[in-house]
């Protein structure tokens, strides 16, 4: 998997720099933008990574980009920093999702391990992600009929009822199997049961 | 008894006592010289009246022509004293016409005593009677001295004298003087010289009754002297009366009054000016001693306040401190004059002086509560934007630390890149910079000193404020822009109060487009020259205006239409500019409301 990038958003150009120095010091890519629509303007989300936001800044503030980057395709985790913390900006930021709140002049240790867990959080879905789309390509590569077979199977049906189900005959059955088996790249029914269950499809026992 | 003895011996006391009653008064007044003339007149008078008794009652030709003789060595002085009178008195001109006839006169004196019997004859052959007050009196004849035209000359001059004399009296307008005294001595010389003319040129046959004659004017003389006397008690009376009611009334009112001769320099006080100034009430005083009371700062003020009212023949005012002997201060108000002598130069001073500690005090408190009030403001208005300033002060903070615990981490490598330390370290340099600025600003804002009047640069003040109001307009979405051309001059004011009223009518115009959003939300601040002495600073919003029924109010105190303000802000702003000599007014314009403020230019 690729380096972790954190994205900065401040329209402070001197704080812009120093975070960005400090997160390069500490192991990671930094990118900097100096206002909202500037990191807006690009597609994120391929790559691990978070965003730390400044909560007020001109134009589309802090809160207002958290909502954005929510909406977006592939959002990223999204970490408040603040030169001046008050309940009502902590709440709804919370609320809305974000992984943490900070005070700009907090210190590296806080802030860096919030980045970690945002970081760490962020490599987890992206996994997940990727790994649910494996397996949806897999399972792209089921033809109909298989599914239809699959479903009885996953019901539990023995051969000799799947072929009376669906009016074919048992060694028709068989051979679907395999093919389902040889294309999910699993050897036993509990390895198809538990792929299956994480495809999302419905699972009965 | 003899009638003539007794009266012409009367007219003689009466002279005599009219001159002793008046040569004191011109001993103790040696500048009182028609007194003198008076009564040396008078003196002349009684001898004049002695001789002519001789005359009267003479046995023998001889006796008389001895008599006349004598007699006319008082008349010549009578004469001389009236010229002197008349000088004295009635402030006569054309001296030559005096002195010319006291020369004449002395003359015709000396003939007197060395040619013929006397002046009058140069032999007197007989004598007989006429009567004169039932009884028979004494005339002689005989052969006249040609030279008794010489003193009959000197009579006539003075009289032109004397007719001069009136008529410039006339003219002073002392028409009383004229008429009596000048009238009087020319009728006199007009007598004597009709009574020459008559008897000594014509061969008349009259006793000699110059002493009588004499008589009426050294009365009228006297008369006119004594009225003067009793006015003068008079004036001295009326005058004590108007001493003490002034007296009274400065007492009344706590007015310590003084006059100063300046010639002599001494000072007259009234005991409330002793008790005010902390002087012995016997003590003598001079000017110098009172300024020396005056306060050390106040002294130079003072006395430029007493040389202008010098130079400029016009009263002084002042106020200033009094250091007591004791150690005490009091606060004066001082009124004054000078008066002025014939030739321009100053010979008196006078005025009057009252306390004023209580109402000074009650100024100063006065103005430290308006300080405090303003100060109230102010804190106020920072409290308005602290959050925003917060923020903006983090900024660099938060840049700083990270700064340094990025230069802490690269440090730890086994060759860090120096380059990078020494931009990091420039970093941390400005951002303190940019820190301590903003600080800066907020701590001479919230400061609580006396006003300090300095020229002020208006664009400096405007970038102060608006490096305040950016981060706060920032959030609210507000655009600041400001206007100064480029030629306007400084202005005279305080920077911390100018600084607070700019601030309160930014953050009124921001307050005022809260919610707005059909509009570019704005705030403008112009300046602009306004005359020669002063210049106009506008702030404009792009809001809805003051409504009709609020403008008359807003610059009330207390007076607010947000649900979180005490409405001070206008009313202190508007205090705050018209101790600078300027006007705070509001206008509605096309879009929006518009603050103008004046302030005077500096220098």
């Amino acid at each position: 998997m690729a380096e972790p990038t954190v994205h900065v958003v401040d329209d402070d150009a001197s704080f812009l720099n120093a975070m960005s120095r400090l997160l390069r010091a500490s192991g990671y890519l930094a990118r900097t933008y100096c206002s909202a629509r500037e990191f807006l303007a690009e597609p994120h989300g391929d790559e691990p990574g978070c965003v730390l936001v400044d909560l007020r800044m001109p134009d589309i503030g802090g809160l207002d980009l958290q909502a954005a980057i929510a909406q977006s395709r592939y959002p990223l985790p999204v970490l408040f920093l603040t030169g001046q913390a008050d309940t009502a900006s902590t709440v709804r930021a919370m609320r809305g999702g974000a992984e943490d709140f900070l005070e700009k002049t907090a210190p590296k240790e806080l802030l860096l391990d919030a980045v970690r867990r945002a970081v760490a959080r962020s490599r987890h879905e992206l996994e997940d992600r990727s790994r649910r789309e494996e397996l949806r390509a897999r399972f792209a590569a089921i033809s109909a009929r298989e599914r239809e077979v699959l479903e009885h199977v996953l019901r539990g049906r023995l051969n000799k009822q799947i072929a009376g189900d669906l009016g074919i005959h048992e060694r028709t059955v068989k051979v679907h199997r395999k093919s389902i088996m040889t294309k999910l790249s699993v050897r036993s029914v509990a390895a198809l049961a538990q792929l299956s269950q994480e495809a999302g499809l419905p699972v009965h026992s | 008894m003899s009638l003539v003895t007794v009266v012409w011996s009367m007219i003689a006391a009466a002279c005599l006592t009219l001159a002793a009653v008046h040569l004191p008064v011109w001993w103790r007044n040696r500048e009182a010289r028609a007194t003198l003339a008076f009564s040396v007149a008078a003196i002349c008078t009684a001898a004049i009246a002695l001789c002519e008794l001789a005359m009267l009652k003479a046995a023998t030709p001889a006796d008389y022509a001895a008599a006349q003789r004598w007699m006319n060595l008082p008349v010549a002085l009578l004469l001389i004293a009236l010229a002197g009178f008349a000088h004295h008195y009635l402030d006569a001109r054309l001296r030559w016409l005096a002195v010319t006839a006291i020369v004449l006169r002395l003359v015709s004196l000396a003939i007197n005593f060395s040619v013929g019997e006397s002046g009058n004859f140069l032999h007197a052959t007989s004598l007989h009677a006429v009567e004169l007050m039932g009884e028979q009196v004494s005339i002689a004849s005989g052969e006249r001295n040609p030279w008794r035209a010489i003193g009959h000359l000197a009579i006539f001059l003075l009289m032109l004298y004397f007719i001069a004399a009136s008529v410039h009296a006339w003219r002073q307008g002392r028409r009383a003087a004229a008429l009596l005294v000048g009238g009087s001595l020319t009728f006199f010389m007009a007598a004597s010289l009709a009574r020459a003319f008559l008897v000594s040129w014509q061969g008349g046959d009259a006793p000699s009754t110059v002493s009588l004659f004499a008589l009426g004017v050294v009365a009228v003389m006297g008369y006119a002297l004594s009225a003067d006397l009793l006015r003068a008690n008079q004036m001295v009376i009326e005058l004590s009366e108007r001493e003490r009611e002034a007296e009274l009334v400065a007492d009344a009112a706590n007015l310590g009054t003084w006059t100063r001769d300046i010639v002599r320099d001494t000072v007259v006080a009234s005991r409330k000016l002793r008790d005010l100034f902390g002087f012995a009430p016997g003590e003598r005083l001079s000017g110098e001693q009172l300024v020396q009371r005056v306060h050390v700062d106040d002294r130079a003020a003072f006395r430029d306040r007493l040389s202008q009212a010098a130079r400029r023949r016009g009263e002084y005012q002042s106020e200033f401190r009094l250091v007591l002997p004791d150690g005490r201060l009091r606060w004066v108000a001082a009124l004054g004059q000078v008066d002025f002598d014939a030739h321009g130069q100053p010979v008196r001073s006078r005025g009057a002086c009252i306390d004023i500690t209580a109402r000074k005090e009650a100024e100063q408190e006065m103005l430290r509560l308006r300080q405090d009030i303003a100060h109230v403001g102010r804190v106020s208005v920072m409290g308005q934007i602290s959050s925003a300033l917060a923020h903006e002060i983090n900024q660099p903070l938060g840049a700083i630390l990270r700064n340094a615990e990025a230069a802490a981490l690269f440090m730890k490598h086994e060759s860090p890149d120096l380059h990078e330390i020494n931009a990091i370290l420039e970093d941390i340099r400005k951002d303190d910079q940019r820190a301590s600025a903003v600080i800066d600003r907020i701590r001479t804002l919230l400061r609580h000193e006396q006003v300090a009047m300095t020229s002020l640069n208006v664009r400096g003040l405007l970038a102060d404020v608006a490096m305040l109001l950016r981060p706060d307009a920032a959030v609210r979405h507000v655009g600041l822009e400001f206007g100064v051309p480029a030629d306007l001059p400084a202005v005279r004011g305080d920077q911390v109060q100018i600084q607070q009223v700019l601030l309160n009518l930014i953050l009124n115009g921001m307050d005022s487009l809260e919610g707005l959003n059909d509009r570019p939300r704005s705030v403008t601040v112009t300046a602009r020259r306004d005359g020669s002495k002063s210049v106009e600073i506008s702030v404009s919003d792009s809001g809805r205006g003051i409504a009709a029924d609020h403008f008359d109010r807003i610059f009330e105190p207390f007076y607010t239409t947000k649900s979180k303000g005490i409405g001070m802000g206008l009313s202190i702003s508007r205090g705050l500019v018209e101790a600078h000599g300027g006007h705070l007014w509001a206008e509605n314009s096309a879009i929006g409301a518009t603050f103008r403020f004046t302030l005077p230019v500096a220098g």
